[in-house]
C-alpha cells in the first residue's frame, strides 16, 4: 500500500505540473500574456484585447495539445502492451503514416475539398492500415511480433506514397509539410469540438480496460490459462489505439514520438500498471506537446516552428538515451 | 487501379461542385443584380466616399466588403505587389519575417508594416492585433485557417502559388474590385498592357531560343516550365520555355533530363551559397547544354523571379530578361 501512495503523489505532482504549464503556455506567443491576466480571463473577467486572444486562439490550441498529447501517449502505451514490445507506437507500426498518406493526397491533389475533408482522409487512411494490419496478422493468432512486422512493412509502404506525392508536386507540398509534421497551427474551437467527444469516450475505456492489458502482458499462454479470449481481447484494445491515434492525428498532423516516449517515461515514473501507467502516460503525453508548442509559437514570434519539429528534437534523443539504457540492461 | 479511383473521386467532387454551383447559382445572380443596381446609383456615392457592399467572389466562395478597406493584411508577395501597384500600403504583410524579401520597387512603394510571421504559418493573434478590415491569402496555403481568418476581418481567398501569369493577372483585377479602387485598377491594367506591349517589340520576331528559367537550391534544381508564372510570363513575350510537355510546375528535375531539354538560355533563380549546379559544372554533360555551351546562363534575383508573382515583379522579370538577353 505504501508503494502506491508514492506513485499518487508522482500523478498528483505531474498534475499540478501540466495545470501550471497550461497556464503559462496560454501567455506564450506574439504577444505575451501575465499569468494573472490570464487566470482573470478564464475566470470570466474581461481584461481587454489579450482576452480576446486567449479565448479565441490560445485557449483551444492549448486544449487540442491537451487532447492530442493524451490520446497519442495512451495510443502508445496501449501498443506497447499489446504488441509487448517497448518500440512499438502509432507512428511505427504505420497508423501516423497511413493517415499522412491519406491527408497528403486530400491536400496535394484536391486542393479545393471541402476543410474538413483532411480530417476525415486521415482518420480513413489511419483505419484502412490498421484494417489491413488486422487483416495480414489475423492468420497467426494477432501474435505481437507479426502485428509489429506488418505495421511496418505497411507504414513503408505509405511512406513511400507520401514521398511519391512529395517529389511528383514540390510545389504543392507547402500545406502538406506542415501536416506531415504536425503543427498546432491555427487549430481552433471547430477542432476541439470534432476531438472532445472522441476523446472523452475513448480514454476512459481505455482505462477501464487497464487490467486486461496486466493480463496480456504476462504472455499469451498465461493469459489464456486465466480465461483471457486473448485474440478479441487484442482487437479491441488495437481499435482503441487506432481510433485514439487516428483522431488526433487528424486534427494536428503527424506529432511524432509522443506515442513512442511518453509510456516510456511514465514506466520509468510509475511502473508497469497500466492502470497507472496509462494515466500517467496521458499527463506526460500532455507535457510534451504544451512544451513543444509552447516553444513553438515563443521562440521567435511572429514565426510559429510546428510543433511537431520540438517533439522530434525532445522526442529523438531521449530515444537514443533509451536504446542505450536497454543495451546496457540486457 | 489507382488511376481509377482517382477518377472515382474525381467525377464524385465535380457531381459536388456542380450541385454546391446550381445551389448558389440564383443567389450570385441576385448578389449580381443587387451590385449593378448599387453600382447604378452609387456612382457618386462612392466619390464621396460612402460605403458600399460589393460582393467579391474568389476561391473560397464570395465575401461582401463594404466601403473602402484601409488597414489590410496579406499573406502573399503577389499581394504586397498589386496593393503597391495600386497605391495602397499594407498594415502586416507574411515576410517570413524577413523585409529583405520585399523586392525594391516595392519596398520603396509601401510604407512601414508589421510583419505577421510566415507565409506558411502566419499568426493569427498579430493579424487580429493588427485589426484589419480586409485580409487576402493564399488557397494552398490558408486554406485551412479561412474560418478564423473570416472572424477577424472579411477575408478573400486567391491562387498566388499555383497562378500562372494570367492567373496572376485575373488576381489583380479581384483585389483592385475588393479595395474598391476598379477604376484604377483598370488604369494600371492598361498601363501595364502598354507597358507588356513595349517589352514584346524588344524581343525580335524570329526568336528561336528556348529558355528555362529555374530555381536551383542545395535541394536540388526546380524547374519553372511553360505553366509555371515565370515560364508563362516569358512566353507571353515571345521567349519559349523549353519544357512545353511538363504536366507539372516547379518540378525537381535532375541533369540528364536538364540535358535533354537543353535550353538555349538558362535563368538560376539562386537560393543558398552552394547549390546542384556548382557540382554540375564539373560534368561534361551540363558543359554540354546549349545555354552553358554558349555561355547563356544568367543568375537572378530569386525574390524577385518566383516569389512575388505580381503586376511589377513581372515587368521587372522581363526588364532583367531582355537586359540579360539583348542588352550590351
Amino acid at each position: 500500500m505504501k508503494k502506491l501512495q508514492k506513485e499518487k503523489s508522482i500523478m498528483l505532482l505531474l498534475c499540478t505540473i501540466v495545470v501550471l504549464v497550461t497556464i503559462i503556455g496560454i501567455g506564450v506567443g506574439a504577444v505575451f500574456i501575465h499569468p494573472k491576466d490570464i487566470l482573470l480571463s478564464l475566470a470570466g473577467v474581461d481584461i481587454g484585447p489579450n482576452g480576446f486572444i486567449i479565448q479565441q486562439y490560445r485557449l483551444p490550441r492549448i486544449i487540442i495539445a491537451l487532447l492530442a498529447g493524451s490520446s497519442l501517449a495512451i495510443s502508445g502505451a496501449i501498443l506497447q502492451g499489446i504488441i509487448r514490445n517497448p518500440l512499438a507506437s502509432p507512428d511505427v507500426i504505420g497508423i501516423t503514416k497511413g493517415a499522412g498518406l491519406a491527408a497528403a493526397i486530400v491536400i496535394i491533389l484536391f486542393p479545393h475539398a471541402f476543410i474538413l475533408a483532411r480530417p476525415i482522409a486521415a482518420f480513413v487512411g489511419a483505419s484502412i492500415v490498421a484494417i489491413l494490419l488486422y487483416l495480414f496478422a489475423y492468420k497467426t493468432g494477432l501474435r505481437p511480433t507479426t502485428l509489429a512486422l506488418v505495421g511496418i512493412a505497411l507504414g513503408a509502404i505509405c511512406h513511400a506514397g507520401i514521398q511519391f506525392l512529395l517529389v511528383k508536386f514540390p510545389v504543392d507540398v507547402n500545406a502538406a509539410l506542415i501536416w506531415l509534421t504536425g503543427s498546432l497551427w491555427g487549430k481552433g474551437w471547430e477542432d476541439v469540438w470534432l476531438l472532445l467527444p472522441l476523446v472523452l469516450i475513448l480514454i476512459p475505456l481505455t482505462v477501464a480496460l487497464a487490467l486486461k492489458l496486466d493480463i496480456l502482458n504476462l504472455g499469451d499462454d498465461v493469459a489464456e490459462g486465466l480465461g483471457e479470449p486473448v485474440g478479441i481481447t487484442r482487437m479491441v484494445l488495437l481499435f482503441l489505439a487506432v481510433a485514439l491515434a487516428g483522431s488526433s492525428v487528424a486534427i494536428v498532423g503527424s506529432l511524432g514520438f509522443i506515442g513512442l516516449i511518453a509510456p516510456h517515461m511514465a514506466r520509468q515514473l510509475v511502473g508497469n500498471k497500466h492502470r497507472l501507467l496509462l494515466p500517467t502516460s496521458a499527463l506526460v503525453g500532455m507535457l510534451i506537446v504544451l512544451v513543444a508548442d509552447g516553444l513553438g509559437r515563443g521562440v521567435m514570434p511572429p514565426v510559429e516552428i510546428p510543433a511537431g519539429i520540438f517533439t522530434a528534437v525532445i522526442g529523438a534523443p531521449y530515444f537514443l538515451f533509451l536504446l542505450k539504457r536497454l543495451q546496457t540492461k540486457s | 487501379m489507382k488511376k481509377i479511383y482517382f477518377m472515382l473521386l474525381l467525377s464524385l467532387l465535380f457531381v459536388l461542385a456542380a450541385c454546391g454551383a446550381e445551389e448558389t447559382n440564383p443567389e450570385s445572380d441576385e448578389e449580381q443584380q443587387e451590385q449593378t443596381e448599387a453600382d447604378a446609383e452609387g456612382e457618386t456615392e462612392e466619390q464621396e466616399g460612402q460605403s458600399q457592399e460589393r460582393v467579391i467572389s474568389h476561391e473560397m466562395g464570395e465575401t461582401p466588403i463594404t466601403g473602402t478597406p484601409e488597414n489590410i493584411v496579406v499573406l502573399e508577395f503577389s499581394y504586397v505587389d498589386a496593393l503597391a501597384a495600386l497605391d495602397i500600403s499594407p498594415v502586416g504583410i507574411a515576410d517570413d519575417n524577413d523585409s529583405e524579401r520585399i523586392i525594391e520597387p516595392i519596398s520603396e512603394k509601401i510604407d512601414d508594416y508589421t510583419s505577421v510571421g510566415t507565409r506558411k504559418q502566419p499568426s493569427l493573434e498579430v493579424i487580429s492585433s493588427l485589426q484589419p478590415d480586409l485580409i487576402i491569402a493564399d488557397l494552398q496555403r490558408h486554406k485551412e485557417i479561412y474560418d478564423q481568418l473570416n472572424d477577424i476581418a472579411p477575408t478573400i481567398v486567391l491562387a498566388s502559388l499555383s497562378a500562372d501569369y494570367q492567373g496572376i493577372l485575373d488576381g489583380f483585377e479581384v483585389i483592385a474590385e475588393a479595395v474598391g479602387k476598379e477604376e484604377k485598377g483598370a488604369e494600371v491594367m492598361q498601363a501595364h498592357d502598354e507597358k507588356m506591349e513595349e517589352l514584346r517589340a524588344q524581343v525580335p520576331e524570329d526568336e528561336e531560343r528556348t529558355v528555362l528559367p529555374a530555381v536551383v537550391a542545395s535541394s536540388g534544381f526546380f524547374a519553372h516550365d511553360d505553366n509555371s508564372y515565370t515560364g508563362s510570363l516569358l512566353a507571353s513575350i515571345g521567349l519559349d520555355n523549353a519544357i512545353k510537355s511538363g504536366d507539372e510546375r516547379y518540378n525537381k528535375i535532375n541533369l540528364e533530363q536538364v540535358v535533354e531539354f537543353n535550353p538555349d538560355v538558362m535563368f538560376h533563380m539562386v537560393a543558398g551559397d552552394e547549390t546542384v549546379v556548382d557540382e554540375w559544372e564539373e560534368n561534361d554533360l551540363y558543359q554540354g547544354i546549349s545555354a552553358v555551351e554558349s555561355d547563356q546562363v544568367y543568375e537572378v534575383n530569386r525574390n524577385m523571379w518566383s516569389r512575388f508573382r505580381g503586376l511589377i515583379s513581372s515587368e521587372q522579370i522581363l526588364e532583367d530578361a531582355i537586359e540579360h538577353l539583348y542588352g550590351e
